[in-house]
């Protein structure tokens, strides 16, 4: 069995995310950039079901911070067999076509049985890497996928719908599939094996060429406006009282004795 | 003297149950050598004579217990003074003639007089511990309800243990007595220095004369041939302590509580996986704890997780890992594996119920260090990728990402000196005296941040000339490696050293007693080798200098909790006391103070748990046990009368402001009682001396 897990990274949201000069997007180089959360889960589900099916487990992902390494080796040390970065000229924040391209691109010569990555990512939310990697390659996709087994030629996933309905599609391999969550949390890679593997193992570097581009472009980025702004009362409970009261009371809604 | 066959007996006896015990002692040695190497032991002799003394004062045992240890000490020093006893016992069965029952005068004389008292110490003391278990049944003898029990131990071992120890020493110390007794009765004398075996031989003249030769006979062969059957089984009993305890208080843990043995022992081959996952891969002096342990649960007694019904219990541990190697002896001693400790010494759960407070390792009498097992099992864990607590894992991931346990961005982590009226310097700028080391939470956590801003208004007032790394400092790891992820602590180490080795600064002072605990103890193996000094220490220095003058007498009654890592792993138990005397405040000891202190139940990553187990949780106890204390006190009525001034938990941690706070609102006690750091006291009372000011605070008074 051989699975291919395609991972991005991008911006970590516990950080403040500020926009870039121009307005038209996030100023990339102040941030951190992180693997995206549902990648994590897709590297889990590849784990699980190479663990369960026997096979190797390639994760692969365009380097747009420099930093991809780090996500990489701690894919290895989750379990994953090898690990490929395509490089290029492809800044921060480079669009989902792209990368799906470039993706479809470098791993079609590896002839993969089945294709795991995030269902989506906090950066575009477009959730189109897996439905264009699943096209370039011409082969099935299904998305919002809780759980992958894999059985000769076919794999069996489950996908959650709306409302708590669940459905199970049995679909012949090769196939790309959107992971929501894997059916276990996402294991934790310890650090000294990290570092154990940044040290010894080997990525390999595909040189990845020019992309389709997005069709569309951010016309503007920003942060919501607020339309009204709350203010914050301090006080022992009577003084508060008391406030609301006078408020009350000024906004005429009730009598002051 | 006895007869021929008896002394053919004798000997024979000796030869085959010694033969089989030194067989057993043998592969106790197989046994304990089976652990990897541990850090390596100085100063021998040194230690040896520590040890000698402590086992000769009882010193070790006296740290809890008084009363039972104090019974103890009786039996100790009699069983330690039955060695010449019974070395003369044997000779009065070997030499014709000899006998020294009636001697009352020259050196046999007060000899004779020290057996006698002595004899009755020991019965005294085993009658007490046998009454206490049997009769009494004392409940700290017992487990919580979900501690894992090795079937063994399940079954009642240490009771049955318990009673053939009691019985023995009974039998032994009873029959050498009436033995002595038996001699005075014979002849019809009394022996002045032999008050008790005198007093008991008047009873004994009743027997018929030709009894007497017989009753002597057997009352040796009870006392000293009992001896020799026993000795066997003196392998499997918990009363090999006798030799264990003192041995593993000789090989006790050298150097600083707070430094923790390499998840990996020194120079081992670079496969040899972390922490432990089965009892060879424990440092040997860890299995020679399960031989020196006497099932006490003096440990559990202190034990926060216990005292929460945790499943956890340090005793249990011990225990199970004994009563295995009992049942596997000659196998584990040949080289048989064990099963996983998870399996039959300690649950999962219970691992994760540690709060690495070193209580259990304080207070055991033998120098055992259960605690040491359990962060190497989570050593061993985290590195096979066990399934963690989410909290901890998604705390290990974050801490990994951003180097804070808040996982929020580096250049977040002054914010909080943003509002100050002063600009803090920045040690990769500038040269100071001090580099602080503030730490997370004291950083990040919005409840303690203006505590934080404190300590650094009253710094700046006293004139200390300080600065801090701003976004080039990082979670000190002291958790995460009492966690068991000794790979994230180590990166985390070497980025702080590696920032603080590019400043200039003469010392470090830290905020937090757990990153204080790390850089003072821990960074100097990995070459941040640094005079680091907890606040509390610096400021009551200040105030001895005169630095800092306290303008107001404060007037609150209030009592001091020692947070773990300041007080009893690194004993700064007098600088946050000498500073809340300096405030003029009344202040009360609570019950549990200093080394005994109680655990606020945030440590070795409990904090970061994602789930909090239903039970007095060790913060909430701690808060009661303050009421009380405070309670107590002269003038003011304990039965619910109105305090005269207000109350006060003092506490010297950024973890305890969080805990405290809340235990105080979940045990339904605000407004009687307030948690405040021990800087708010100094700032208050430092009054106009504390001139900076935190300036957007005071914009935000609403008009
Ligand atoms: S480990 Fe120490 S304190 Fe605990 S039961 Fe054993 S001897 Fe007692
Ligand atoms: S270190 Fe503290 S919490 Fe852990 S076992 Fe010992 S007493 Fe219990």
């Amino acid at each position: 069995m051989n699975i291919v897990v395609s991972i991005k990274q991008i911006p970590n949201l516990t950080d403040e995310l500020e926009i870039n000069a121009e307005g038209t997007g996030l100023d990339h180089d102040a941030l951190q950039y992180v693997l995206n959360e549902f990648d994590e889960h897709a590297i889990e589900e590849a784990v699980l079901a190479k663990e369960a099916t026997g096979g190797t487990v390639t994760v692969i992902g365009v380097d747009t911070t420099g930093e991809l390494d780090g996500a990489l080796h701690t894919a290895l040390a989750k379990g994953a067999d090898s690990a490929v970065k395509i490089t290029g000229d492809f800044p921060r924040g480079t669009d989902s076509h792209t990368q799906a391209k470039l993706i479809a691109d470098a791993i079609r010569g590896m002839s993969p049985d089945i294709v795991l990555t995030g269902v989506q990512a906090a950066d575009d939310r477009d959730g189109q890497i897996g439905p264009m990697i699943a096209a370039h390659l011409g082969v099935p996709y299904v998305g919002v996928v809780t759980g992958v087994q894999v059985k000769e030629g076919k794999a069996v996933v489950h996908k959650e719908y709306a409302g708590g309905v669940m459905a199970e599609f049995e679909v012949a391999l090769p196939m790309v599939v959107g992971v929501q969550a894997a059916h276990q949390p996402p294991r934790y890679a310890p650090v000294s094996k990290i570092r154990q593997i940044a040290k010894t193992a080997k990525i390999d570097e595909v040189t990845g060429g020019a992309g389709p581009r997005a069709g569309s472009t951010v016309r503007r980025m920003f942060k919501p406006e607020s339309a009204g702004h709350a203010e914050m009362w301090e006080g022992s409970p009577e003084e508060v009282a008391d406030k609301i009261a006078t408020l009350l009371a000024e906004k005429g809604l009730v009598k002051r004795g | 003297m006895l007869a021929l066959t008896e002394r053919t007996i004798f000997v024979l006896m000796v030869a085959v149950f010694g033969s089989i015990t030194l067989w057993g002692f043998f592969n106790m040695y197989r046994i304990v050598r089976r652990g990897r190497a541990a850090s390596k032991f100085q100063n021998l002799i040194p230690q040896a004579v520590k040890a000698f003394l402590e086992v000769g004062l009882q010193t070790p045992v006296y740290k809890s217990r008084l009363i039972l240890t104090t019974f103890h000490a009786f039996i100790f020093f009699g069983f330690s003074y039955y060695l010449l006893v019974n070395l003369n016992d044997l000779l009065e069965g070997f030499l014709p003639g000899y006998s020294t029952a009636e001697v009352s005068t020259g050196i046999i004389g007060p000899l004779n007089f020290l057996g006698d008292v002595l004899s009755i110490g020991v019965l005294l003391g085993v009658v007490v511990f046998l009454v206490r278990r049997f009769i009494a049944k004392d409940k700290r003898l017992e487990f919580n309800k979900d501690v894992l029990l090795y079937p063994a131990v399940e079954k009642g071992g240490v009771k049955r243990d318990s009673l053939v120890v009691g019985g023995f020493i009974l039998l032994h110390v009873g029959s050498r007595f009436t033995g002595q007794a038996l001699r005075l009765a014979e002849r019809s004398i009394i022996n002045p220095m032999q008050p008790f075996a005198s007093a008991l031989s008047f009873a004994l003249r009743a027997l018929p004369p030709s009894a007497f030769t017989s009753a002597i006979h057997a009352s040796w062969w009870i006392a000293i041939g009992l001896i020799v059957v026993f000795l066997p089984y003196f392998i499997i009993s918990k009363h090999v302590h006798i030799i264990a305890a003192p041995v593993n208080l000789g090989l006790a843990k050298q150097g600083e509580r707070g430094h923790l043995d390499p998840a990996v022992p020194p120079g081992a081959p670079p496969d040899l996986a972390p922490g432990a996952a089965t009892l060879a891969d424990l440092a040997w002096p860890r299995l020679m704890d399960a031989y020196a342990c006497i099932m006490c649960n003096r440990c559990q007694d202190v034990c926060p997780a216990h005292n929460s019904l945790r499943p956890l219990s340090p005793s249990a541990l011990e225990i199970n890992k004994r009563y295995w190697l009992n049942e596997n002896f000659t196998g584990f001693a040949g080289g048989a594996a064990s099963p996983p400790l998870t399996e039959f010494a300690i649950s999962p759960e219970a691992v994760w119920a540690c709060t690495t407070c070193f209580a259990c390792v304080r207070v055991c009498p033998v120098g055992n260090e259960p605690m040491a097992d359990i962060v190497d099992i989570r050593r061993r864990m985290v590195n096979d990728g066990a399934e963690l607590d989410s909290g901890i894992q998604s705390t290990l991931e974050k801490i990994g990402k951003t180097g804070n346990s808040f996982g929020q961005a580096a250049r977040n982590r002054a914010k909080w000196a943003a509002t100050l009226d002063f600009k803090i310097k920045d040690a990769r700028k500038e040269a100071m005296e001090f580099l602080w080391f503030v730490g997370d939470y004291a950083s990040f956590d919005a409840r303690v941040q203006e505590i934080t801003r404190t300590v650094a208004r009253v710094l700046k007032s006293a004139g200390v000339d300080f600065g801090i790394l701003y976004d080039g400092e990082r979670n000190s790891g002291n958790d995460v490696r009492r966690v068991g992820e000794e790979g994230l602590f180590e990166q985390l180490a070497e980025q702080n050293i590696a920032a603080m080795s590019k400043c200039n600064f003469q010392r470090v002072i830290t905020t937090d007693p757990h990153t204080l605990n790390a850089l003072k103890n821990e960074y100097p193996d990995y070459g941040g080798k640094w005079d680091t000094i907890h606040y509390t220490r610096l400021l009551a220095q200040l105030i001895d200098e005169g630095q800092i003058k306290l303008a107001k007498k404060l007037d609150y009654r209030v009592t001091f909790h020692d947070p773990c890592y300041l007080g009893r792993y690194n004993k700064g138990f007098n600088p946050p006391r000498a500073l809340i005397q300096a405030t003029g405040c009344e202040f009360v000891e609570m019950p549990r103070n200093k080394e005994n202190s109680y655990c606020c139940g945030a440590g070795g990553g409990q904090i970061w748990m994602g789930t909090t187990p239903p039970g007095e949780r060790p913060a909430e106890n701690r808060i009661r046990e303050a009421l009380a204390a405070l309670a107590t006190l002269n003038g003011h009525g304990g039965n619910g009368a109105k305090p005269d001034k207000p109350l006060l938990f003092v506490v010297a941690c950024p973890k305890d402001v969080v805990m405290y706070t809340d235990a105080v609102k979940t045990t339904g006690n605000e407004g009687k009682i307030e948690v405040k750091d021990v800087i708010q006291l100094i700032a208050e009372a430092m009054g106009e001396e504390l001139q900076t000011s935190n300036s957007q605070l005071q914009n935000a008074v609403p008009a």
